[in-house]
């Protein structure tokens, strides 16, 4: 016996209600479900199509889908750092290097100006600022995407309303310290400065990286990391 | 069924030794195929299979097809260069393990 469409729609809204968000990772479990149903239908057929998915499930341990769930994220979480240094790579070849070079010493010398830690407070809260609006943003197309039952592939939320937040939380976290324990900037050696230049200069490219250049060829990534993608956008 | 713990470490060989001999497969074919191949011996669990598949392909060893079965989406897994280079490296360990175990285990006394 085979299951029906009305049965796949019905695994897809189970796996839903047992915490797997993503497209991706519930048309895996889906494939399986069913197989497995089919499976236990070959053997007892008289078993309804909910006892026999029930039974299934049982067989993914107590944690159900989460073990599933948390691997995939951590595989997803490997493949977005990966993209981001692909294209962090750009920044230190040339022409790009330039720019970069730029910005260093830009943060380089306004460092050693007198008062220059508010500077730097300045500029990282107001990072932290544009980021936020960004984030707000995206989630809030998010939200109506799950308002339509659009369905949304983990690395395509991953790319446009989590972002991981690498930048977000180095950026707050250095803001924190630095106005916390009222850092003095005139104190620091010349190493040092070089060294919060180095990282001010990274985060810059993070963050540029990260809200600009990724979000806009979001779609070629996911074509490229999921071979459903288009076949699934096109259904 | 024999003690599921000890054959745990050997989950990632097993699905890799799998896939170099069948070009590509599905988790639930890969489940299926153990289940045969030791007789119910061996029973592969979804929890511990999927989270298995993704680690390797995170690691650039598997690469991933998607094909529309019937009326459902199906994901298929083979093995990258990569992977099919990893799977040689991963059976002679294994092979090695399976030799320090058998000494272990069975040890054969020698004049030598």
């Amino acid at each position: 016996m085979k299951l029906t469409e009305q049965n796949i729609q019905n695994l897809y809204k189970f796996t839903r209600q047992h915490y797997v968000y993503h497209y991706d990772v519930q048309t895996e479990l889906v494939d399986h479900l069913a197989n497995d149903i089919e499976q236990i239908w070959e053997e007892n057929p008289t078993l309804s199509f909910e006892k026999a998915r029930d039974t299934s499930f049982k067989k993914f341990g107590v944690f159900g889908f989460m073990d599933v769930v948390e691997a995939k994220q951590k595989q997803m979480s490997k493949k977005y750092w990966k993209i981001i240094l692909r294209f962090a790579k750009e920044w230190f070849t040339f022409p790009k290097v330039v720019t970069t070079i730029t910005i260093f010493l830009l943060f380089f010398l306004v460092l050693q100006i007198p008062y220059s830690e508010y500077i730097f407070l300045t500029t990282i809260l107001s990072l932290i600022t544009v980021e936020m609006v960004i984030l707000f943003k995206s989630r809030k197309e998010y939200k109506i995407k799950e308002k339509k039952k659009e369905k949304i592939f983990l690395l395509e939320e991953m790319l446009g309303a989590t972002k991981n937040s690498y930048t977000g939380f180095t950026m707050v976290n250095l803001f924190n310290f630095v106005n916390l324990t009222r850092f003095d900037f005139s104190n620091l050696t010349i190493y040092w400065i070089f060294f919060l230049s180095i990282t001010l200069t990274l985060l810059c490219i993070l963050f540029y990286i990260t809200n600009y250049v990724i979000p806009q060829k979001a779609e070629e990534l996911l074509e490229e990391t999921y071979p459903e993608y288009k076949i699934v956008k096109n259904m | 069924m024999g003690n599921q713990k000890l054959y745990k470490g050997s989950l990632q060989t097993i699905i890799l030794k799998l896939l170099a001999q069948n070009d590509k497969m599905y988790g639930y074919e890969i489940t299926q195929h153990v289940k045969e191949l030791t007789k119910g011996e061996l029973k592969i669990t979804e929890g511990a299979l999927y989270p298995a598949l993704h680690k390797l392909e995170a690691e650039g060893l598997l690469d991933v097809e998607v094909a529309k079965v019937g009326n459902r989406l199906r994901k298929y897994y083979k093995l990258t260069e990569n992977g099919t280079k990893e799977t040689a490296n991963k059976l002679a360990e294994m092979q090695e393990f399976l030799k320090t175990m058998q000494h272990l285990v069975n040890p054969k006394f020698s004049l030598e």
